[in-house]
């Protein structure tokens, strides 16, 4: 079996270096075979690697909170979200078949993305102005998720630059999260204004997260043509369409709750930027341009 | 092709479907009840389940004019989202538990702050205050239930007894019983402390055993000991050691097998299956038991008969030196340890009450201290699921 397969290899190898080889074609083949040439050119599979940064933002769908006010207002234990404001990172390999401009990609990508969120409390004795505490809680979320998109391209008319644009959905796998909370505040009670800071309580969250979501995505890019390679400036804009907090793990664990900490039901959206380099799978040799047709 | 598309779309929503779910939200959570004003705390003293799937929590708080504690009672929905609170009155004083359930009404003992009156409260399902009944007698220390009376555990600081009441639900005694705590103020001096919040917190208790004795655990003779009487004259004693030892708590399994637990000299004792001598005098310190050098010293513990993963089990409860919740299982019929689990983190927390509720999980009052110095009423929801994967 192997020694056929060995077979099969070897003339499959003599056979495409024949095909390939230079030899003067009759008179009148010419003009067929670039014809021939340039339909077989229509299609391309390009493959590359793209790296970048990201930006988060969690919109909480359903608030919970450990904290229950018994004589203040629930809404001042909300949580305040800083939407885009911590950066991420990702890594992408991308394998695109393109077809006469029109491209379906699928894009297996390691996303790091990051985001955070406050609480703030105040305890205070309206007959004694010093008896006063207020605690500032920051919380930060890094989530690495495997991301599965499948997206679909168009690449606008152009020679070395070519724009395009991209939409596609996408499927999430979570494979780690991790949580930093800071406590800081100022105790006026102590006898001064005693400013408080402690070292941040770290936590694995991986099972404070759904296993996984999924989303849509759409964004533009640019391919700048250069010898048999593409480079790539690629962005895109993703929404998060399932909720990314485990239902059931919420108050699992002890030391986030013991700070009064819950996640909120939330969906995250992301705005991600890559570069990269793409090579075409076809074609790829020093004298013949493939790109360019 | 379009078909294969199409589910392989829906394969991955569904997948990903993880929207809030009532039905878990109420089964498994963790509320603490906060108050923003510095000065104010709360310690839980019982809670109960009520028929909305709700519950009521029966709590004491801080008085600045006085020198016993409040009375606060608060009402969560089955989310356990804060629905009601009522501050009782200051001239009600020191709240006992249990809260006892009969004739849809809850009831607990408190006394007055001028007076030492013991008094009989009635608080709707809702958390509102009902009529209040002096029942006479001082210093309430434990109630339950006996059929369709109430059993109270008192103080009386002028006999030096403790008194063992039957007390009807409008507030009547029906029978009293007196037992010597000894003479001299040494004895009498733990006992106020306690009361005054200045000393150790005695694990009083009374109530009635399936062979019709009433039992308490109190002040008897010089010494903290679990005493089973017919309220008649007939007398069994399981002996402390002054106020250094004895029965932290007592769960009648069958006949003469209790699941307890001790405490002596600071060291704590759990006897799942143990069998009490309940027609003679025995020491607490002669029962052994497993021994748990994890919890606080003298802790408070509570036990509960519940039921997980279709297997009857015995419930520990008890605080840990590190600021944790034990809970402890044992296998009812044997006394075979199960498993463990410990609640809370952070803060500390310390046990106030534990049941059985109606989605056949377990709710555990507590109290933290929210930055480590404001006591506030806790609530652990744990789910049956939650449970089954414990033990």
């Amino acid at each position: 079996m192997k020694r056929l397969l060995l077979w099969f290899t070897v003339l499959a190898f003599t056979s495409t270096s024949f095909a390939q080889s230079q030899r003067k074609p009759p008179a009148g083949f010419k003009r067929k075979a670039n014809e021939k040439q340039n339909s077989f050119l229509d299609k391309q599979w390009w493959i590359g690697l793209k790296v970048g940064p990201n930006l988060t933002k969690a919109s909480p769908e359903t608030r919970y909170s450990i904290l229950t006010p018994t004589n203040y207002a629930l809404p001042l234990t909300d949580k305040k979200y800083d939407g885009f404001s911590k950066i991420g990172s990702q890594a992408t390999l991308e394998i695109t078949f393109n077809y006469k401009g029109i491209g379906i990609s699928f894009q297996p990508t390691y996303r790091l993305s990051r985001f955070t969120y406050t609480n703030e409390f105040m305890w205070d004795n309206p007959e004694n102005a010093i008896e006063m505490l207020e605690l500032k809680y920051d919380h930060e979320l890094k989530i690495d998720y495997a991301d599965l998109p499948l997206i679909i391209k168009y690449d606008f008319a152009g020679n070395t630059l070519k724009p395009y644009v991209q939409a596609g959905i996408f499927y999430s796998m979570l494979i780690n999260a991790n949580k930093t909370v800071d406590i800081t505040g100022t105790d006026f009670a102590s006898g001064g204004t005693n400013v408080l800071s402690s070292e941040p309580v770290i936590v694995g969250a991986k099972d404070l997260f759904h296993k996984s979501y999924w989303g849509i995505m759409a964004g533009t890019g640019l391919h700048y043509n250069l010898g048999n390679v593409r480079l790539v400036l690629d962005m895109s804009y993703r929404i998060g369409m399932s909720n990314i907090t485990n239902t059931k793990n919420r108050f699992s664990n002890d030391r986030l709750s013991g700070i009064g900490d819950a996640m909120d039901d939330m969906k995250t959206d992301n705005v991600v930027i890559s570069i990269g380099c793409l090579f075409p799978m076809r074609f790829l040799s020093t004298s013949f341009k493939s790109i360019d047709r | 092709m379009n078909k294969l598309l199409l589910i392989l779309f829906a394969l991955l929503v569904t997948s990903c479907a993880n929207e809030s779910d009532p039905e878990a939200d109420k089964a498994n959570f963790v509320r603490i009840y906060d108050s923003n004003r510095y000065n104010t705390s709360y310690n839980p003293i019982d809670m109960k389940q009520t028929a909305d799937g709700g519950y009521l929590f029966l709590a004491s708080r801080r008085l600045d004019e006085s020198n016993f504690q409040g009375i606060y009672i608060m009402k969560v929905d089955e989310f356990g989202a804060f629905v009601t609170e009522e501050l009782v009155d200051e001239q009600y004083v020191n709240p006992v538990g249990e809260l006892l359930f009969l004739n849809d009404t809850y009831y607990f003992f408190c006394m007055t702050a001028v007076g030492l009156q013991t008094q009989l409260v009635e608080v709707g399902n809702d958390g509102t205050l009902g009529n209040i009944y002096n029942v006479g007698g001082s210093y309430p220390t434990a109630a339950a239930i006996d059929g369709s009376n109430f059993i109270l555990l008192g103080y009386d600081n002028t006999a030096k007894e403790s008194v063992v009441a039957i007390v009807s639900p409008n507030g009547n005694v029906i029978q009293a019983t007196g037992f010597s705590v000894g003479a001299g103020d040494a004895v009498e001096e733990p006992i106020i402390n306690h009361f005054l919040r200045t000393g150790r917190q005695f694990p009083f208790q009374v109530g009635r055993a399936a062979s019709g004795q009433y039992f308490f655990n109190g002040f008897y003779n010089y010494t903290f000991s679990l005493v089973f009487t017919d309220l008649a004259g007939s007398l069994a004693v399981v002996q402390g050691q002054q106020d250094d030892g004895g029965i932290s708590r007592v769960v009648q399994v069958n006949g003469s097998t209790f699941a307890s637990a001790r405490f002596n000299f600071g060291d704590n004792y759990f006897l799942p299956n143990v069998s009490l001598n309940t027609s003679g005098i025995s020491s607490s310190s002669d029962l052994g038991g497993f021994s748990l050098p994890e919890l606080v010293d003298n802790a408070p513990v509570h036990i509960l008969v519940s039921r997980i993963n279709e297997k009857e089990v015995i419930l520990y409860a008890s605080n840990t030196k590190s600021g944790q919740i034990g809970l402890y299982a044992y296998e009812l019929s044997t006394g075979k340890f199960l498993g463990s689990k410990y609640l809370g983190f952070s803060n500390p927390y310390e046990i106030n009450s534990m049941i059985n509720t109606s989605d056949e999980g377990l709710a555990i009052g507590a109290t933290t201290y929210v930055t480590g110095r404001f006591p506030r009423i806790t609530l652990f929801k744990l789910s049956t699921e939650e449970l089954s994967q414990i033990f």
